[in-house]
């Protein structure tokens, strides 16, 4: 594409910004009238410094750091680095504590998916949908409330296995909510193939193919929606995966119907997952003693977030603190993915498409727009550009 | 299985080149190799072994020299290839030619550890703020929390003042 | 404070930033506008644009790149207006204390005038946040800041 000076900047006045400034934007378009012609991303608006600050916490404060990478899938984090600390240790967690793991690993994906959904019919202007779904949503947040003590950030993952017990009153009650939340998923499974709403926005939108998907290195939904069966819990089964019958998801449009598809069929099987894995609950306990200091170590830990895989390369050193703690969390393994499902696009898909890999950003991130033919620059908030692909519509 | 992959590696790039080899459990491989035969070991990996996932890129720093990462999988093991670079001059061969998934994580490395992947396409802060000052590489276990905060605030008070 | 002012604050506008939060508290402060918690009810509505707000609501610990913004937005507001800071992380910068990259609350930048702790906060309790605000205000305990 070539450098592109523009010699004369027009700053549009849209926004609370100030003109001149130089503000950090997730994503910079290149533009060519309606088109994207080039897509560069930069993620460094929500760095905390967090592997750094692990190196300063013992295993067991790392517990609660790492629950906070991502408040929506906090538990697969906390779940990770448990499990990549009882690698260091060689150990396992009691069989019962492998079980709950799994069953809050699934009711976890649940209620991301659905906030997914919701979240991704606002995007298009969908807000029936969004109060629907974020309704059923409050479901699978009540019975994770019940287990855990809070809707988010459950701390149930500990070193050695889990903090709560689940009772059997949780466990009947589990099965009612979870009766429930299948047949509202069947109801949107079966509804949205026909809503010409979602077609029109999604249908052959934010295409990804299969090479390009897997050449670039992407994970989760949006890898399995370009038809390639790939899953953690399937490849690298851990906790009690590999004895739970279950099916991957996957889609073979590659486009934004694609994204919806798979997580509506992957909270079906969440569902059933959970409810083997509550059916066939082992006795025993729920947690091993393990010591505070771990001998030198490293390990490579993995689990399926609702986003895609995560990864926890684990380094201990003898002592109660690790010496490195590197995370990555499943969004950054799908940025290029994304960068190419928009190039060639339109503006007004752009945030159907962002959505559509379902990313962990700061909800205020701002998008930067520089059209080079016109050489003008802008800056929108990502309401403006959700507002901008209404319009667009014709909504 | 896992015993047979590495015994391939060592056919393509020579026995000598391939220096450390760990299975510590079902599923993971570690192997570290020296840094002329890098670049062939991951070409081989990719294209003839199917190791056509990268997970990510991992930088540890060892003291005088880093420790490079490359977390490969083939859709069963998650096989993770090492190669050390000094600290006083660190740099390591691009990878995006062969795995273009390897971009940002390449930009991230170069930004937490100053480790240069030479040829990379595009390298810019992935993870910094642009205006992050130059030198400071946070994941380097000489620059404490305390080092680093005490230079952005020193910083600060220039931007201020100026 | 006189009465049209006093008026405007009986249907706060609240504009929400965040400040590099795990977003556990923006989804749960998105929870509070779903019919089962009903912000609205108290004529609040999630405004875009600052200058039409009179209550900002912040979540996360404020990591150093979004501090410059943080401030303009308070300043783009007009008077009277409002700060809440949702999360334990918005108060005190929470599990990323000592972090090179933040700032540990949202009062190390501007003025906050009332805390929800909560890690995350329900939406309940931010509810019941914005509500202790405005009794506040009734009562003329707080401060007009700005």
């Amino acid at each position: 594409m070539g450098e592109y000076e523009s010699e004369s900047v027009f700053e549009v006045p849209i926004g609370p910004q100030h003109p001149a400034l130089k503000e950090p934007a997730m994503f910079m378009f290149k533009v060519d009238g309606e088109y994207v012609v080039d897509v560069d991303a930069n993620v460094n608006y929500n760095h905390r410094g967090m592997e750094k600050a692990a190196e300063s916490r013992t295993y067991i404060q790392n517990l609660y750091l790492m629950e906070r990478v991502c408040g929506i899938c906090s538990f697969t984090h906390q779940l990770c680095f448990s499990q990549g600390v009882e690698q260091l240790l060689e150990v396992e967690a009691p069989p019962r504590a492998q079980y709950i793991r799994v069953i809050i690993g699934e009711l976890e994906r649940i209620h991301s998916h659905l906030l997914w959904l919701g979240v991704a019919a606002h995007e298009i202007g969908f807000d029936t949908l969004f109060y629907y779904v974020w309704r059923d949503r409050e479901i699978v947040l009540d019975l994770l409330e019940t287990i855990s003590g809070n809707r988010q950030n459950y701390a149930m993952s500990t070193i050695g296995g889990v903090r709560r017990d689940i009772t059997d009153e949780q466990t009947h009650k589990a099965f009612k909510s979870l009766k429930i939340l299948e047949e509202r998923t069947k109801f949107y499974q079966n509804m949205i193939p026909r809503e010409r709403t979602i077609l029109k926005r999604g249908v052959g939108v934010g295409v990804l193919k299969p090479a390009d998907a897997i050449a670039l290195c992407a994970a989760g939904p949006t890898l399995r929606m370009t038809g390639v069966k790939s899953d953690v819990r399937f490849n690298d089964p851990y906790q009690a995966y590999g004895e739970i019958p279950w099916n991957v998801v996957t889609y073979d449009t590659g486009d934004v119907v694609g994204q919806v598809m798979v997580r509506v069929g992957e909270v079906l099987e969440a569902v059933n997952i959970s409810r083997y894995a509550l059916q066939h609950l082992p006795t025993g306990p729920i947690r091993r003693k393990v010591p505070r200091s771990v001998p030198s170590n490293e390990t490579v830990s993995k689990t399926e977030a609702p986003r895609g895989e995560n990864i926890h390369y684990g380094r201990s050193n003898g002592t109660d603190k690790p010496d490195r703690w590197k995370v990555r969390a499943p969004t950054l393994a799908n940025i290029p993915a994304v960068s190419k499902m928009l190039t060639g696009g339109y503006i007004a898909d752009i945030p159907i498409v962002l959505a559509g890999i379902d990313p962990c950003f700061s909800c205020t991130a701002r998008v930067a727009f520089v059209d080079v033919e016109k050489n003008k620059r802008w800056f929108w908030s990502q309401e403006e550009l959700r507002r901008y692909g209404i319009k667009w519509y014709g909504g | 299985m896992a015993e047979a992959i590495i015994d391939k590696l060592r056919g393509n790039i020579g026995a000598e080149n391939v220096l450390e080899v760990k299975y510590p459990m079902a599923r993971r491989i570690f192997v570290l190799v020296k840094p002329e035969t890098f670049k062939l070991a991951v070409s081989y990996l990719v294209n003839e072994l199917n190791f056509k996932h990268l997970t990510t890129i991992s930088g540890v720093d060892l003291g005088e020299e880093f420790e490079v990462i490359y977390h490969l999988n083939d859709d069963t093991n998650e096989l993770s290839l090492k190669v050390r670079t000094p600290k006083s001059s660190p740099r390591v061969p691009t990878i995006t030619d062969i795995v273009p998934g390897a971009a940002l994580y390449e930009r991230e490395i170069h930004d937490m550890f100053g480790i240069v992947p030479e040829g990379h396409p595009k390298l810019t802060k992935v993870m910094l703020p642009d205006d992050w000052p130059e030198g400071v590489y946070p994941l380097r276990k000489e620059w404490t929390i305390e080092k680093i905060r005490a230079k952005l605030d020193g910083k600060e008070e220039k931007k201020k003042d100026g | 404070m006189n009465l049209v002012k006093w008026a405007r604050l009986k249907s706060p506008w609240l504009i929400h930033f965040n400040t590099g939060a795990c977003n556990s508290c923006d989804i749960e402060i998105l929870a509070a506008l779903t019919p089962r918690y009903d912000l609205e009810r108290f004529g609040a509505i999630i405004k875009g644009s600052p200058r039409h707000a009179d209550v900002l609501i912040v979540s996360g610990a404020v990591t150093r790149q979004t501090r410059d913004r943080l401030r303009r937005i308070y300043e783009q507001m007009p008077d009277p207006k409002f700060v809440l800071a949702i999360g334990t992380c918005a108060s005190s910068g929470n599990v990323f204390r000592k972090c090179y990259n933040v700032l540990e609350g949202v009062d190390k930048v501007i003025p906050v005038d009332m805390y929800v702790p909560g890690c995350p906060p329900k939406p309940e309790a931010i509810i019941h946040g914005v509500a202790q605000l405005l009794a506040k205000l009734e009562k003329g305990q707080v401060e007009c800041c700005g």
